[in-house]
């Protein structure tokens, strides 16, 4: 890049340039700014792969780049899933995997051999610098101001909307989707704005990558249709809609296809539909203007669009009638979520048990995007004032995707982009008007201060100002200047305080490594997830099968090595239920599932000990209601509940909590850790019973330092075919046995 | 007619709206066939017109086009007589010509001297250019496709 | 084959060193075979022996003094001891030296059998000088037998005592008659409940045998016992100490000209061989106890001493950083303190890996002649702990600069494969000259070991990576700058 923008340099050196090599060095400055920021984690705690999801992605790419592409492609994994396995190959997004095996590869030709899991840990932050370029693209192209553009990458670099899903070591889907989102978008653009097969190409080939990448992609399947009906809604069709949309929706589709977990979905699913029904709609509304050109006689134009309005309508009911005849499958659960908050809840509560599918709470906006959330509208209108086809394009994304941030925490992403694009017009507006300057220098030097180093605006502003002497149309005066340009000066700063205490503070923590304080302030680590882990591939056999939540799948598969029978990817609900089932029921039921299922060892999370709310007595809601879902007459939600309603762990507790394997499990021994009676759940702030729960059909193997992993083995079947149950009452009571029996020969004797 | 001139007026002529679309063309025989519900003497008038004004190079064009939507509703006819066994080929195959036929309409659509004013940045070459180029990607994904 | 003495006689001391373990560096997995009716020839006769069995630590380590007379007509110099099969393969760190003059070095040994089948091998010591007939000598001959000690009960308590048991012949293998043996047995403690009593009748002063003083029991004296003789004793004793056990330790230590640096790392394959648990762990038991700090079988920290200026260490396994790590830099001696993520019992397994920096000055020198360089670092660090630590296979790798070429090395170490292939990293175009070295069933007593490295380094290698880089980023600029302007031909070319 550096030397391409040289060369032009050298070519012809004028003013222009040096501006451009400007704006050069500023984007790479947001760029290291963006991935710097996102290297919060890095340096407070290790070079590690976080939450629960990336420890997926890791696992499937060290097998990508140990078995090569193709077998990776065909990848049946039997170690999840247990006992039915799982074709990951043909599941999963691979644009992930593929990227970094790549970069991988790459670096080893260039005789850089990087461990694949520092490449894995990086590849967020370092995307999201490609992500700030993208966005800087993107806004460039909506507005003539350079500066909105420099600004928009700014925001978008240091935005916690987009870092929480993007530091090191979150190794998800998003972390390269985001950037493909706002590239591909940008190409649209570039290909609305020229009309041209070749950007409308590009635009199918970045959507491809991104459908590869992210199943998010059907944000942009129905943003690109619904664009280009308003337009034609609008009255605004024109050739360079038909060309641009075309070619991408052919070439879109088609490559979105090759991805075989996404396969004949496009033409299958209702998701995929308005981008069909927009294809077509074009092919007519171009035909009719080209009859139009041809005959100008205002009858028959509007006949014509009798016309239009029929076959939209006919084909419309086509599309209806396929769906409900079942050709075309109807909308997924998670979509009607979309439209229906309480949908997911009230029938499918695996989907609805996911936190990040709740929908947003309010603080969540401002947290997220500070003072870029009034902006937005701001920068909104201003886009309704000058309405081109590309800012229409801003005001539909910015409307969808606020609802649907709204409605789901996840789709918080896809609303960050516009965001900071909107705002950073509305902002660059306000800094055009109140920096006014006649002389383009000072422009330039303005845009040199709108990047992150803002701290610096400040220092340069009054020079801008004392230069504006000459009268001009607007703001003249000084005052009203300084304040509006100190006040978004001031605004600006606090914006990077804002992102950098987000980053610190709430996004880069890894949730595998947990950290506390010591009373002397220094930095304690608590690492029972790992200590658990790892003292499982350790000292289990390499087949174990290890039953837990769904929720620790991923992590036990990554880290721990062994075999699951739930994880994260949720595909089977039967499977989970059964988990579910077991945790949820009395021993005697629990043992014959665990029996059938192979299963060696159960893992529970405990947060009792330490006061972590994240444990699992408080997800086992959810079990309970995920089990009944399959179940409804053997596992009931009611009955763990008190007569009163109440959600209890201590005496009160019912009598089917008590009993329940997960209640059992949470709680065995942990009252021996107290003085009598004195037993305490710092979570639930609960005093628990003086007894503790036994266990006979499963023995504890580990827990740890923390208590927050424990891990028990499942017995195997009694040596004399005796149930556990009579089992652990004869070797308990045999000494009772035997006094009763002195007792009653005493009894004889005295006789 | 009168948008051209209005449109120069009005807007600069790089991205800002066009009041109303500048004149566009778009045919094909399946279409011509559709309009057939009308009048005779329009349709007449407008095979007429297409006749005298439309250059030789773009008549070529239309003639692919035609070739390209009959072997579409062949190829259609053919998967609901016959049945769709291999849907993977049969899809690759369809969406290869419906691929083919719009991106020849654009090819069409850029070329066509009437359209010069939407396409300034895009010259005849370029747009061949462009046309093979996204040719070149379509192929390539059908023949993966196809299995 | 040089003589040694001749040379020690002349030479400097680390020169000796060298010279030396040359000779003794050569492979001895390269076996020497004979017939399988080969006897050793009665030529010596062990005029008095002395064994002792050191139990300390958590491998027996057996020291033989014996007095050895040539009873043949010509000079001998071929000395052999006889192993059982299996025991030959978990014998480790098997040393000679002369009781009377240990400064003279340590003879040289190989190991012989006659064929695969055979249920005995020898390890055959050759002695410097060949021993005149009727002639005496003391040699002292010591090695440590890996995997020998076997928890009795296998199966304990988290918390109770463990016990350990270890076989062996009363009767110290020889090939030759022995005319007076006794063996000497040190215990770590007094608290021994089984051990084979043998009856007063074999035994020289008709006493009982085996004699108890304190933690030391002594089996014998006997007389006249003829070669190859066995009699099979066993004892418990109460060991309630890890016994770790490394399976594997492979260790790279790297050389850097250019950051000045030597980078060491470690990797350990752990094992506790103590007595598994016979109910499975209990942290409510664990955190009880662990405040009063009883003596447990579980291993729960490893005290790592690394040389002064060592910097930057690091502990992780297969899933990242271990947190429970102390570092203590000193002048003396910088100490890091590991801890595993768990407490590892008996039949656990912990596996890890550990590296730290440090400045080459202080282990490279330059020798005069200008461009060759001497690289004295340990072949051994590790963990040192009271109750010991014992390895199986240990792979010492030293990569050297590229380019580094005449690479010679000399260890005391019995060394069983070497190689020197090529090790290609970051910014490599040939690759670094590298230095495997392997050796088998060593235990901490090896610590203090140095292995020497001597290579020629030419100042011009040092140049390669520069020069290579720049030239990779002149490519790099000249290919976008002709893409650059092709580009910009066929943009005109289209919008001509």
């Amino acid at each position: 890049m550096a030397g391409t923008e040289g060369d032009q340099f050298l070519k012809q050196a004028t003013g222009r340039n040096t501006r451009g090599m400007l704006r050069v060095i500023i984007l790479c400055l947001i760029a290291g700014a963006a991935v710097s920021s996102r290297l919060f984690s890095v340096i407070r705690f290790e070079s590690i792969i976080h939450e629960f999801d990336p420890w997926f992605n890791f696992r499937a790419t060290k097998y990508l780049v140990q078995n090569g592409f193709y077998s990776f492609w065909d990848w049946f994994d039997d170690r999840t899933w247990h006992p039915l396995g799982r074709v990951t190959g043909g599941t999963l997004y691979p644009g992930l995997m593929v990227t970094s095996g790549v970069i991988y590869h790459l670096l080893r030709f260039l005789a850089l051999p990087v461990d694949i899991r520092n490449i894995c840990v990086l590849l967020a932050p370092g995307f999201s610098g490609l992500t700030a370029l993208a966005t800087y693209l993107l806004t460039s192209e909506m507005v003539t101001s350079p500066s909105a553009g420099l600004l928009a990458a700014a925001f978008m670099g240091i935005t916690p909307g987009y870092i929480s899903r993007s530091v090191a070591g979150s190794y998800d889907n998003e972390a390269i989707a985001i950037f493909l989102l706002v590239f591909t978008f940008f190409l649209w653009i570039k290909a609305v704005k020229n009309g041209s097969v070749f950007w409308g190409a590009l635009t199918a080939l970045f959507y491809g990558y991104m459908v590869s990448a992210w199943g998010g992609y059907v944000f942009i399947t129905n943003l690109l249709p619904l664009h280009a009906f308003v337009l034609i809604c609008m009255g605004r069709y024109s050739p360079r809609l038909y060309v641009s949309y075309t070619s991408w929706y052919a070439l879109g589709t088609l490559a979105s296809m090759q991805i075989p977990f996404v396969g004949f979905l496009p033409i299958r699913s209702s998701e995929h539909m308005s981008a069909l029904g927009v294809f077509g709609l074009l092919q007519v509304v171009g035909f009719v203007e080209f009859v139009r050109t041809q005959l100008p006689s205002k009858q028959f134009q509007t006949l014509l669009r009798a016309l239009v309005l029929i076959i939209f309508l006919v084909s419309f009911g086509g599309l209806v009638i396929l769906t409900l005849s079942g050709v075309i499958a109807p909308w997924t659960g998670r979509f009607y979520s979309l439209w229906d908050t309480g949908y997911a809840k009230i029938h499918i509560p695996i989907i609805a048990s996911v936190s990040e599918h709740q929908p947003t709470a309010w603080p969540a906006f401002f947290f997220d995007l500070s003072m870029m959330i009034w902006l937005f509208p701001a920068g909104v209108y201003l886009c309704f004032r000058s309405l081109t086809d590309e800012q229409v394009f801003i005001v539909i994304y910015s409307v969808l995707a606020s609802y649907f941030a709204g409605v789901m925490v996840r789709l918080m992403l896809t609303l960050t982009p516009i965001v900071c694009v909107a705002s950073a017009i509305a902002f660059s507006q306000i800094l055009d008007t109140y920096l006014d300057a006649e002389m383009p220098k000072l422009e330039m030097k303005e845009n040199g201060t709108s990047e992150p180093a803002k701290v610096a605006a400040t220092a340069i502003l009054p020079d801008g100002l004392r230069s504006t002497r000459s009268p001009l149309i607007g703001v003249y005066s000084y005052a009203s200047k300084l304040t509006v340009v100190g006040a978004s000066a001031v605004y600006l700063m606090l914006f990077v305080l804002h992102c950098t205490w987000v980053t610190s503070n709430a996004y880069s923590s890894p949730s595998v490594v947990l950290a506390s304080r010591l009373p002397d302030g220094s930095q304690h680590i608590i690492d029972d997830y790992r200590e658990a882990y790892y003292w499982l591939r350790q000292n289990t056999p390499d087949n174990a099968k290890i039953m837990s939540w769904w929720d620790y799948g991923y992590q036990i598969g990554g880290m721990a090595d062994r075999p699951t029978l739930v994880d994260n990817n949720t595909w089977n609900n039967t499977h989970i239920a059964t988990v579910g089932k077991a945790m949820s029921s009395r021993e005697e039921v629990s043992y014959p599932i665990m029996r059938q299922h192979e299963v060696d060892y159960v893992l529970v999370v405990f947060g009792g000990l330490l006061g972590y709310s994240g444990d699992d007595i408080n997800k086992f809601l959810w079990m309970v209601r995920i089990a009944e879902g399959i179940w409804p007459d053997e596992v009931k939600e009611r009955d763990f509940f008190t007569a009163r309603g109440e959600y209890r762990v201590d005496d009160e507790a019912t009598l089917t909590m008590k009993n329940s394997l997960m209640y059992k499990m949470s709680y065995y021994n942990y009252n021996a850790l107290f003085p009598a009676g004195q037993a305490q759940d710092r979570v639930r702030g609960a005093r628990l019973p003086a007894e503790g729960p036994q266990l006979s059909t499963i023995e504890e193997a580990f827990t740890s330092e923390n208590w927050i992993i424990r891990i028990y083995k499942v017995k195997d079947l009694d040596n004399f075919g005796r149930d556990h149950q009579s089992a652990g009452a004869f070797d308990k009571g045999h000494k009772k046995k035997r006094a009763s029996k002195r007792k009653g020969a005493r009894v004889l004797r005295v006789e | 007619m009168p948008p051209k001139s209005r449109h120069t007026q009005t807007s600069p002529p790089s991205s800002s709206t066009p009041a109303r679309p500048a004149p566009s063309s778009s045919s094909s025989s399946k279409a011509s066939s559709s309009s057939a519900l009308d009048a005779q003497d329009i349709v007449l008038s407008v095979w007429n017109k297409y006749l005298e004004k439309t250059p030789q190079r773009v008549k070529l064009l239309d003639s692919f086009m035609g070739f390209l939507a009959v072997v579409g509703v062949l190829q259609f006819v053919y998967c609901c007589l016959v049945g769709n066994f291999p849907f993977n080929a049969f899809l690759s195959g369809f969406s290869a010509t419906v691929g083919q036929f719009v991106l020849t309409a654009s090819l069409r659509i850029q070329t066509n001297p009437e359209n010069k004013a939407e396409f300034e940045s895009i010259s005849t070459e370029r747009a061949f250019a462009d046309f093979v180029f996204g040719s070149l990607l379509l192929h390539f994904f059908c023949v993966n496709f196809i299995n | 084959m040089r003589s040694f003495p001749l040379f020690s006689s002349c030479l400097t001391a680390l020169s000796t060193l060298v010279s030396a373990e040359l000779n003794l560096s050569q492979p001895l997995l390269s076996k020497q075979v004979l017939p399988a009716t080969f006897k050793p020839p009665q030529v010596f006769k062990n005029a008095n022996l002395v064994r002792t069995t050191n139990l300390d630590k958590s491998y027996p380590r057996e020291t033989i003094n014996v007095i050895i007379e040539n009873v043949d007509s010509k000079p001998q110099s071929e000395y052999y001891l006889p192993f059982e099969s299996g025991l030959i393969s978990r014998v480790g760190g098997f040393e000679v030296k002369d009781k009377k003059a240990p400064e003279k070095g340590i003879f040289k040994v190989e190991v012989v059998e006659y064929d695969t089948e055979s249920p005995t091998e020898f390890y055959l010591i050759h002695l410097p000088t060949p021993l005149k007939p009727k002639e005496q000598q003391t040699i002292s001959i010591s090695y440590s037998v890996l995997s020998a000690l076997s928890p009795v009960p296998a199966q304990i308590e988290q918390s109770s005592k463990q016990y350990l048991q270890y076989t062996f012949s009363a009767y110290t293998p020889s090939a030759y008659v022995t005319e007076k043996q006794k063996t000497k047995i040190k215990f770590p403690n007094s608290d021994v409940p089984d051990y084979t009593s043998l009856p007063a009748d074999l035994n020289a002063d008709k006493k009982p045998d085996p004699q108890k003083q304190g933690s030391t029991f002594t089996y014998g004296p006997y007389n006249n016992i003829p070669a190859g003789a066995e009699e099979l004793v066993s004892v418990r004793y109460e060991f309630t100490k890890p016994v770790t056990h490394a399976s594997l330790l492979e260790r790279d230590i790297e050389v850097s000209h250019w950051g000045g640096n030597l980078a060491t790392e470690e990797r350990y394959w752990l094992s506790n061989l103590g007595a598994s648990l016979k109910n499975h762990f209990s942290r409510v038991e664990w955190q009880k106890t662990s405040y009063m700090n009883p003596p447990t079988s579980a291993l729960k920290a490893l005290p790592l001493p690394l040389h002064p200026g060592a910097l930057n260490p690091y502990f992780t396994d297969d899933i990242g950083n271990v947190s429970t790590s102390r570092f203590r830099p000193g002048v003396r001696e910088a100490h890091l303190e590991l801890r595993p993520r768990y407490p590892v019992f008996g039949g656990w397994k912990y596996s890890f890996r550990v590296g730290w920096d440090a400045d080459l000055s202080s282990y490279l020198r330059r020798l005069s002649t200008g461009e060759s360089y001497v690289l004295k670092v340990p072949f051994l660090e590790g963990p040192r702990m009271p109750e010991g630590i014992s390895y199986a296979r240990v792979h010492v790798r030293v990569v050297l600069p590229e380019g580094a070429m005449n690479v010679k090395f000399s260890t005391t170490v019995p060394v069983v494969d070497t190689a020197i292939t090529l090790h290609k990293t970051f910014m490599d175009t040939l690759g670094r000259t590298t230095l495997s070295l392997s050796a088998i069933n060593l235990v901490d007593d090896f610590r203090e070991r140095e292995l020497v490295v001597t290579y020629d380094y030419p100042w011009t290698a040092g140049f390669r990576k520069p020069v290579v880089i720049t030239l990779g980023m002149f490519a790099v600029f000249a290919v976008v700058w002709v893409v650059g302007s092709l580009d910009m031909s066929i943009g005109k070319k289209k919008t001509a």
